[in-house]
């Protein structure tokens, strides 16, 4: 079942690539896509909420001499993330129209993305999640380099040497996590046993090396700067990717990698990365508050989100890593709102430009529903009660309060920073007076709004609903905070064994 | 009397220096500010067409209102035009026209009486229509009115006239017949005597409203007949019509009088001789093309930073300068009236408009510019009447006379030296 999710769309590639008399590569692309998504949202039905460890295996051997075994599996982390990405992954081929230069192979690039990034979500080999992950990197690299913006050769070198080093760092923490433990199997739960035969010290380099692999991907501040730069430059389409799926690989190896393989060493740097996390979501924010493109903003937008989400993995308790895994889902369809409607917007009025943008809410020659939408999803991502933004958001602060106080408060006052950069645009964007002297703009159509639409119905859903979204997750979460509170208390008596014995 | 277009005269002139001096130029050859495109025709005669029909109701229920209901305190039924209204003969129109300027019937117009009948939902009481907004809107003809009142002051006899002894005299006759058997409403009077004579004013400007458009709603039904007879074919011709029209009727009296319980009392005279060009055409052309108030809807002006000018005759939120993005309200743009608009353009327009734009889902702002573009014809013809009835012939040997003629485009054309002037924007096809 899981193979299907990484075999399906790589064979629905192919064939759009290699069969030269395929005209419909939207619609065909758009077929593979829904019965992947379908299979996706059956994974739900055979999934054991109850359940905290690894389901649905499979298991193939593939290089045994050097570790490498194609290992699958999914748990409560996963699953969401696979669905979210099976999800945007239809939303993006939707959305595209079907006259786009070179159609075969835009469509097979985006199924070919699809496919990796479902196989880094349900890996449960090392060697095999980094395969995979490396992967993603030439089909987004040449979707950037061929239908992105003016400046897509720049920004898709500058994603491709960032990626790039991200993957190297990644890998090195990876063999050095397997050598130093003496392990010949890069299987998770082979390295989750041995790992603790590692020094403290050792482990803690590794996971800092590994986290700056992440946090490249996520990104981190200051591991940033090629994110405006690509998001911008990328297509809308490539752009939802690369924000809704692509940075949640980031924060998938935060929980994977870090809190759950490594808890010790993530233990100990939880405070750093609390600071690192509070920083992206401060500096996220008020960036988006300066910026005049509303794409950039949008792009600064996810920097400050995708903070969150560190800050929760750090303080490590029950709430905020459901809230964790609630953000990267929540944010992941938000962004892909934001996206869309800013590719329409530039796709309508012609500009990304807050200071030329005015009156879209006018009702007859304006683009009143898709503001409509765009207000929803500034409202999401701000965090208004009802929203899905609000129940991730919430659990986050609430998770973390317990363990960094200060922290946590910063973040609220970030997530006030969001209102306010969202009020900005939408006040420049959506409100004021249509100037008819520059409003032709054409119509945005039912088939144009669709995406948009069910994006906002599942933002609503979920914030009414978040049961829907947190329930797949809480063992497995409860299960992590579980060994990391182990192994607090075993650094505890290593470091204080008199103490203990007093006690 | 303004004639054929005189493009083939000799300029004895330079040319002139002013921003608009295009537009400048075609006026001294006898054309008019919006220029001469088939287009242009087209959209002008289509919307004449579309404003009479309406106007046709506009013009009758005001002489209602100034007439009938008069001071009536709880006026819920002012639009509830009666019967006898809706028959009263057009004296420009019909068998029994004083002057016949439109071949057509002298009673109400059928589409304006089929669409009154169903509105565009279905045939229900009248009631249900009017609570629903499917009918007429005469809240537009109203702020018309009130832009007259309000402004007031813009030349003239009539106007001066309403703060003369005599004509208190005569409201004060009214009042008193009106509030006869109303002792609260007489006891009022006596205690706030002004406000009622603000009111007969009010009623005075429903009367000159009225009567003015009485006349432009035949001007422009004979205008779209001819054109679609093909005896207009030229936007310099449609102006040129309109100049005649006006001058022909120029002295038709301008007057207010109330009929109560049978008898009529006459608070204006129409031996006053208030003549329709000067005490109604030119104040409606200032008041309503020209100023109106800044009360836009969705723009807010800030007075305090020069957005509202200091003198209301500087104002400059007329039709001529307004943005046509419909905000609702009932004065300019003219929300309400490109509404009522909607339901009765002829087909060549809704043919012409769904092929542009957004089609059918814009057609509202889309007939809103073309209106503004026929305004600006009306504009036109105005401004070439007074120059007419001021100046010199536009094939004036003279060359001093011809000076004095460009000086007086030039001294119009300046109040569309505004950026929100639409004069620049209705010189091309582009702006819709």
């Amino acid at each position: 079942m899981l193979s299907l999710l990484i075999w399906l769309p790589l064979f629905g590639a192919i064939v759009i690539g290699v069969y030269p008399k395929l005209s419909a590569a939207r619609n065909f692309a758009l077929s593979i896509s829904s019965v992947t998504f379908l299979i996706a949202l059956f994974l739900f039905f055979k999934f054991d909420p109850t359940i905290s460890g690894v389901q649905m295996e499979e298991y193939l051997p593939w290089l045994q001499q050097i570790g490498l075994s194609y290992r699958l599996g999914i748990d409560g982390i996963s699953l969401p993330l696979l669905a979210l990405n099976s999800f945007l992954s239809w939303i993006v081929i939707y959305g595209s129209k079907s006259e786009i230069d070179r159609s075969r192979l835009y469509y097979a690039l985006i199924l070919v993305v699809s496919s990796v990034v479902a196989g880094a979500f349900v890996a449960q080999n090392l060697l095999l999640f980094i395969l995979f992950y490396e992967l993603e990197l030439i089909p987004l690299y040449l979707l950037i380099a061929i239908w992105g913006g003016e400046k897509r050769t720049y920004a898709a070198m500058k994603f491709l040497i960032y990626t790039a080093i991200s993957g190297f760092l990644i890998l090195l923490g990876f063999f050095s996590l397997a050598w130093l433990s003496g392990s010949s199997s890069f299987d998770y739960t082979i390295n989750l046993q041995s790992i603790g035969s590692i020094p403290l010290p050792t482990q803690v380099i590794i996971l800092t090396i590994i986290l700056v692999g992440f946090g490249i991907k996520t990104p981190l501040v200051p591991l940033h700067t090629w994110l405006p730069d690509v998001y911008v430059e990328s297509s809308p389409s490539v752009a939802i990717l690369l924000g809704g799926v692509l940075s949640k690989l980031g924060t998938y190896g935060f929980v994977r990698f870090g809190l759950q393989l490594m808890p010790d060493a993530w233990a100990e740097l939880s405070p750093a990365l609390g600071i690192i996390g509070t920083v992206s979501v401060l500096y996220g924010a008020l960036t988006a508050i300066a910026q005049k493109d509303i794409k950039r903003m949008v792009a600064y937008s996810s920097i400050g989100h995708m903070g969150y989400v560190l800050v929760a993995c750090a303080a490590g308790t029950k709430l905020s890593l459901i809230g964790a895994v609630g953000q990267m889902v929540s944010h992941g369809l938000i962004l892909a709102l934001l996206f869309y409607l800013v590719g329409v917007i530039e796709t309508k009025v012609g500009t990304r430009d807050l200071d030329s943008l005015n009156g879209l809410l006018n009702p007859i020659r304006g683009l009143p529903l898709t503001s409509t939408l765009l207000i929803i999803g500034g409202m999401a991502s701000a965090g208004i009660p009802g929203l899905v933004g609000f129940i991730a958001e919430f659990l986050v602060f609430q998770g973390s309060f317990t363990v960094f106080p200060i922290l946590t408060l910063l973040c609220i006052i970030a997530s006030g920073l969001t209102a306010v950069y969202f009020v900005i645009l939408l006040n420049r964007t959506c409100f004021g007076k249509l100037d008819n002297a520059t409003a032709y703009y054409p119509k945005v159509t039912w088939a144009e709004h669709t995406p948009a639409l069910i994006l906002v119905a599942l933002i609503f859903f979920l914030g009414i609903q978040p049961s829907w979204l947190l329930k797949w997750s809480e063992p497995t979460t409860n299960s992590l905070v579980a060994s990391l509170v182990e192994s607090v208390d075993r650094q505890i008596v290593l470091q204080s064994p008199s103490l203990v014995a007093r006690n | 009397m303004t004639t054929a277009t005189l493009e083939t005269t000799k300029p004895v002139l330079p040319p002139s220096q002013h921003e608009f001096a295009e537009v400048i130029h075609r006026l001294e050859a006898g054309g008019a500010m919006l220029p001469d495109t088939p287009e242009n025709l087209m959209q002008i005669i289509g919307l004449y067409k579309a404003y009479a029909v309406p106007m046709d109701f506009y013009w009758r229920n005001l002489l209602y209102i100034a007439e009938q209901v008069f001071l009536d305190p709880l006026p819920f039924f002012k639009y509830f035009i009666p019967k006898e209204y809706l028959e009263l003969q057009n004296h420009y129109a019909g068998d029994r026209a004083d002057l016949r300027i439109w071949r057509g019937i002298g009673s109400a117009h059928p589409e304006l009486l089929a669409f009154m009948e169903k509105g565009e939902t279905l045939k229900m009481p009248k009631i249900f229509h009017h609570l629903w907004h499917d009918r007429i809107n005469m809240e537009f003809a109203e702020e018309c009115m009130r832009a007259m009142l309000w402004h007031r002051g813009m030349g003239g006899q009539f106007d001066p006239y309403l703060d003369s002894d005599e004509y208190k005299a005569n409201a004060d006759k009214a009042i008193r017949a009106y509030f006869k058997f109303n002792p609260v409403m007489m006891g009022l009077y006596q205690l706030f005597p002004d406000m009622f004579l603000e009111q007969v004013r009010q009623m005075s400007y429903y009367s000159n409203l009225g009567l003015f458009w009485e006349i432009m709603a035949p001007v422009f039904f004979e205008m779209s007949d001819l054109y679609d007879e093909g005896k207009i074919s030229s936007v310099p011709e449609a102006m040129d019509f309109l100049v005649n029209g006006i001058f022909a009727i120029s002295g038709r009296p301008i007057y207010h009088q109330v009929n109560i319980r049978g008898e009529v009392f006459e608070i204006i005279p129409k031996s006053k001789g208030f003549m329709w060009l000067y005490e109604a055409a030119l104040p409606y052309v200032e008041a309503v093309f020209y100023r109106t108030s800044p009360f836009r809807g969705t723009k807010s002006y800030n007075a305090q930073t020069q957005q509202v000018p200091e003198d209301q005759k500087d104002f400059y939120f007329g039709i001529l300068y307004a943005d046509v993005f419909p905000v609702g309200t009932a004065g300019i743009p003219p929300t309400l009236l490109m509404q009522d608009m909607l339901h009765f353009l002829p087909p060549y327009l809704v043919e012409y408009y769904a092929k542009h734009c957004r089609g059918q889902d814009d057609m509202l702002i889309q007939l809103g510019v073309s209106f503004q573009r026929s305004m600006y014809c009306v504009t036109s013809a105005v401004i070439q009447a007074l120059r007419t009835a001021l100046l010199y012939p536009l094939d004036d040997p003279n060359p001093k006379h011809l000076a004095a003629n460009r000086a007086f485009f030039e001294a119009q054309l300046d109040r569309f030296k505004r950026p929100e002037a639409r004069m620049r924007n209705i010189q091309s096809q582009d702006y819709r």
